[in-house]
């Protein structure tokens, strides 16, 4: 999967370099503050993994970077721009794509026309056809569904199309919300595996997990998530050894 | 034979046809030779303006899955632009009665002034209500249909008003009608030429819509508004511009319902209450949210249903017992019999007549709507495919050495998914 999109540069930030940094964010809801003022960045190549527990505000953040959720303070920056007045539908054209929580393809339109909707920023045909291919080769099954209808894949299927639809667009950046959510163990090391080769890909990717265990594997750095606030964070494969986070989402 | 050639002749056969059904070729008219009872006459031109009215809000209602309650009031003033415009043109053209050849003056402007003034009304609604979540579009159609019709309606005609809008409404004759600037009713210019031909240019533009890039989005909107706008879909503008198609389109329907044949002479205020927008909406839902096909049938159908009603109250036991019952409102049973239809449908089939399917679209997926794969995408499709047989390194090598080598496993899970899922 090759990042380059026909009409947008690549990121400016070098390699190793922030691509997005968020700096003392808070979001609420009504009164109900879901984040207190977090600060991350993710740096250009890396995966970096969100891990927390049930309504720790994981979803919010990456809802409020897709800016899907309107900022209560704080900044969101991605690639030296400002992220703040940015509209959802328009953060694609930025090189930034969501993959929701929960999948959201859209069930009653076939595979084909999920994927051609994750294209929807690009006007030559040719490039569509070009990317879909790319994104068949990493997703086979997809492939091999393309007329189906979306709602009758398995969940697994469907959370690949959604992962699938995302790079239709050619994001610099992916954020993927949960990939492991309800889907069967053998599926999720698939999907996990073709993160990686995403991100080999140069696609950099922030990644919000329960799945602890999987999300400390995969990524090169993570952070910790409690009721609204950073927790913890550092080199994952440090976090995974770490007493605490063994005893709260490892289950020992 | 090519296919600009074929469109070509098509169009011209048609043009033809709606010319002989209006004109005759000097002959008595088609449409009358057809039609000789000016009753039945007036009903298919009427079903046939309802069936502009169902195409436009399946439009907002259908493909975009909103919910606007008020399209009457569009209709509306489509119809009083409409009158005005014909009504003005007609003493221009030194009055008399209405000839085909002027139509073709006439009615070009009364449907382009029609057209863009409801659309105008329907930016006007459509861009605050939109922006929000939720069902504010249903409350302010609503009303905004009301406010139009009583502002008509209640206005001062005795030549007692002052100023230059109070003079105007004054014009349009409040509850009585507006009857054209001499008094002496609307000029009836939209005949079957004007009328099948704008049936046949909303079902095209309704098919374009639906089945271009447009609808995809609208598609997709309906099913996962975020998800929509993950992938770069911006909501607001996609349902405002639909909704003011859909204006546009009952502005125009106003426009032939005003200077129909056969039609009412006046234009009246309450030929645009709830109880149209209503049948507006029952049309689209019966023919099946969202489906071109579905509109038309819906249209045709409601209008059908609605006269047999009114034909059934002429018959001497229901006039009997009329008389019998004065305090019963058949008119109100009317709605009753109604919500009987739409509720036992709604039971058998909750989807509508067509759900989101059309008649001649021979491709079909297995399950839910349309398929909208247009031509571009079955081209991509058959680059790809050709592309797969000449290039080595392609989706289905690689996908086939990679189960082949590493995923035995996962192809066996793969076959049993394929076997339940199709
Ligand atoms: N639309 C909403 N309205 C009100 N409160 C909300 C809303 N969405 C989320 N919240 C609250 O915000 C907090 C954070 O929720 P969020 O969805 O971000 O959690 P999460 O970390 O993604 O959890 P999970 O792992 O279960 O997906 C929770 O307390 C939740 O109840
Ligand atoms: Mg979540």
């Amino acid at each position: 999967m090759k990042i380059e999109h026909p009409n947008r540069p690549a990121p400016k930030a070098e390699a190793g370099t922030p691509l997005l940094t968020v700096d003392n964010l808070a979001v609420s809801y009504g009164g109900i503050k879901a984040l207190k003022g977090i600060s991350l960045n993710v740096n250009r190549g890396e995966i970096v993994a969100m891990i927390g527990a049930n309504g720790a505000g994981k979803t919010t953040t990456l809802k409020t970077i897709a800016r899907l959720l309107p900022i209560s303070s704080g900044k969101i920056n991605y690639d030296g721009r400002d992220l703040g007045p940015v509209s959802a539908e328009s953060l694609v054209e930025y090189g930034v794509s969501l993959v929701p929580e929960g999948r959201g393809i859209f069930p009653n339109l076939t595979v084909r026309e999920n994927l051609e909707l994750g294209a929807w920023n690009h006007k030559s045909k040719s490039v569509i056809v070009e990317t879909e291919m790319e994104v068949v080769r990493l997703f086979p099954r997809i492939g091999e569904r393309v007329k189906q209808v979306a709602g009758t894949l398995s969940g697994g299927e469907q959370q690949m199309l959604a992962i699938a639809r995302a790079l239709m667009a050619r994001p610099a950046m992916l954020l993927l919300d949960e990939p492991s959510l309800g889907i069967a163990p053998r599926l999720v090391a698939d999907i996990f595996e073709a993160v990686a080769r995403i991100a080999e890909a140069g696609t950099t990717i922030l990644l919000v997990e329960q799945n602890t265990r999987l999300a400390l594997k995969y990524s090169r750095r993570a952070y910790v998530l409690r009721t609204g606030e950073i927790a913890m964070s550092g080199n994952s494969k440090d976090l995974a050894d770490n007493e605490e986070i063994k005893a709260a989402y490892l289950g020992g | 034979m090519p296919r600009i050639v074929r469109g070509v002749l098509i169009t011209a056969l048609v043009v033809v046809v709606l010319i002989w059904l209006e004109s005759g070729f000097g002959a008595s008219p088609g449409f009358q030779t057809v039609l000789p009872d000016a009753a039945w006459r007036q009903l298919v031109l009427f079903a046939m303006v309802n069936v502009v009215i169902a195409l436009s809000l399946n439009v907002i209602n259908g493909m975009a899955g909103q919910f606007s309650i008020g399209h009457a009031g569009f209709v509306g003033i489509g119809a009083y632009t409409g009158a005005l415009v014909a009504g003005h043109l007609h003493v221009r053209l030194g009055s008399g009665d209405p000839q085909f050849a002027n139509s073709f003056i006439v009615m070009p402007l009364v449907l382009l002034a029609s057209g863009t003034i409801a659309a105008l009304f329907g930016l006007l609604v459509g861009l605050p209500s939109l922006r929000l979540r939720g069902d504010y579009l249903a409350i302010v159609t609503l009303g905004f249909a009301e406010i139009f019709r009583l502002v008509i309606a209640t206005a001062q005609t005795g030549g007692t008003a002052e100023g230059s809008v109070a003079k105007f409404l004054a014009s349009l004759g409040g509850q009585n009608g507006y009857a054209g600037p001499e008094g002496n009713g609307v000029p009836q210019y939209a005949g079957p030429f004007w009328i099948f031909g704008s049936v046949i240019v909303a079902t095209l533009i309704a098919w374009r819509i639906k089945f271009s890039g447009w609808g995809r989005a609208l598609r997709a909107l309906r099913e996962d508004e975020i998800a929509a706008s993950a992938v770069g879909v911006d909501p607001t503008r996609y349902k405002v511009v639909s909704f003011v198609i859909a204006a546009a389109g009952a502005g125009v329907a106003g426009g032939l319902f005003a200077s129909m044949h056969d039609g009412s002479p006046t234009v009246q205020p309450d030929s645009f209450t709830f109880v149209q927008s209503f049948d507006a909406i029952t049309m689209v839902i019966l023919g099946g949210s969202g489906s071109v096909s579905g509109a038309i049938v819906g249209g045709v159908f409601v209008t059908v249903t609605v006269k047999l009603i009114e034909q059934l109250q002429g018959l001497e036991s229901i006039q009997a017992f009329r008389a019998d019952h004065p305090s019963i409102d058949l008119n109100a049973l009317r709605m009753v019999v109604y919500a009987a239809v739409l509720i036992g449908l709604m039971i058998l089939r909750p989807e509508g007549l067509f759900g989101e399917r059309e008649i001649f679209r021979r491709k079909r997926p297995k399950k839910g709507g349309g398929d909208p794969d247009n031509n571009a995408a079955q081209k991509s499709q058959s680059t790809q495919e050709s592309t797969q047989d000449s290039e080595n390194s392609t989706p289905a090598d690689k996908e086939s050495t990679e189960s082949a080598s590493s995923k035995q496993a996962t192809s066996e899970t793969l076959t049993t998914a394929e076997g339940t899922a199709s």
